[in-house]
């Protein structure tokens, strides 16, 4: 692989995320969004939220996997109990990340 | 309070800072572990450790970034590589857009350094805090300060130490992504309809691949963006 090859990604890659971060902000922040608009932004951090996780837990690498030897449903609803439980994000990130490892030891 | 904070804007300023940085500390540490495997893969698909660290810095794209380096180690064209991770992180255009309101009379300066920080966890941080009340746009820029050095941190110590760290699914790196947005998703579900909505994202990201089999294929890339803008309007429609 060329550096040159990877420069130009991490280049475009640059551009390509400020891209699609601050022209919206800038926009919006200028304009009197209607009701029905902000409230449907105001659904937008649960909505994404929602399918991330589903994404990321019942479909990891792109599969639907929905056996009950797989780590990922064990391993997430323990984040979200030490999460409801304790508020705290990180204690909540480690002890998914502890359940996972255990989860794959038990079930694989 | 505001009297105060006008004769020394200064200390104020720097309080609302170092309040973000405190709100965001744990956003840093929850970036270590996924930025050290970013660095170690980076290294080991023909990075080097300047190139992984300079991308971490620039793009601060998480997914995005492990996406280009599955397509790059096939040696994808690089209008593809950075197609693929600009429609995975299409959904910052929907965070950029919400938190916008709240950041009217902001010059575009100030606006550009929060949006080059603009993260799932930042934006979720932030939209939380906006809630309490608390939140300006000093706080927002330590969260963000903070977010971006765990980021760059992470990679640069995975890129320096790949060798020593070895495979980092080993102690469970492949789940540290994920858990970050469960307990992202539990600090925002925090009323029934946005619980409700949360559950039609989760059906939409699991259900919309079946529609393969009527021949309608979703690229993987658009999913959650086609899922999130589905639940969030069946969202605006329903909860009126």
């Amino acid at each position: 692989m060329s550096a040159a090859y990877i420069w130009a990604v991490i280049a475009l890659m640059a551009v390509a995320n400020f891209a699609v971060r601050f022209p919206p902000m800038a926009l919006v922040s200028r304009l009197d969004l209607p009701e029905p608009v902000t409230r449907w932004l105001g659904f937008v951090p649960a909505a994404v939220m929602g399918s991330l996780v589903a994404g990321e837990v019942l479909r990891p690498g792109g599969q639907l996997t929905l056996s009950p030897t797989s780590p990922y449903l064990p391993a997430a609803l323990v984040t979200a109990l030490v999460y409801h439980y304790t508020r705290s994000f990180l204690g909540a990130t480690v002890a998914g990340m502890a359940g996972f490892v255990a989860a794959r030891a038990l079930l694989g | 309070m505001s009297d105060m904070s006008q004769q020394r804007p200064h200390e104020g300023l720097l309080a609302r800072f170092t309040r973000g940085v405190r709100l965001g500390s744990p956003i840093f540490l929850g970036y270590m572990p996924v930025g050290i495997a970013f660095g170690v893969l980076a290294t080991t698909i023909g990075f080097s450790a300047s190139q992984a660290i300079v991308c971490s810095a620039t793009a601060l794209a998480g997914a995005g970034q492990f996406i280009a380096l599955n397509l790059m180690r096939d040696r994808a064209d690089v209008l593809a590589v950075v197609a693929a991770t600009t429609v995975v992180n299409l959904r910052y255009v929907l965070f950029a857009a919400t938190l916008s309101p709240h950041l009217r009379g902001m010059p575009a300066s100030k606006q550009a350094l929060l949006a080059f920080t603009l993260t799932d966890e930042t934006f979720a941080v932030n939209v939380s805090d906006r809630r309490s009340g608390a939140s300006t746009g000093a706080s927002m820029a330590g969260v963000g300060a903070i977010a971006w050095t765990g980021w760059v941190t992470g990679t640069a110590l995975g890129a320096l130490a790949a060798g020593w760290i070895g495979d980092p699914s080993t102690w469970g790196m492949d789940f540290a992504m994920p858990a970050m947005f469960t307990a992202l998703l539990i600090a925002l579900a925090e009323d029934r309809r946005h619980v409700a909505v949360a559950a039609i994202g989760a059906a939409l990201a699991v259900g919309l691949p079946a529609l393969a089999g009527v021949g309608i294929a979703i690229p993987s890339s658009w999913l959650i963006v086609i899922a999130s803008v589905g639940a969030a309007t069946a969202g605006a429609v329903i909860f009126r």
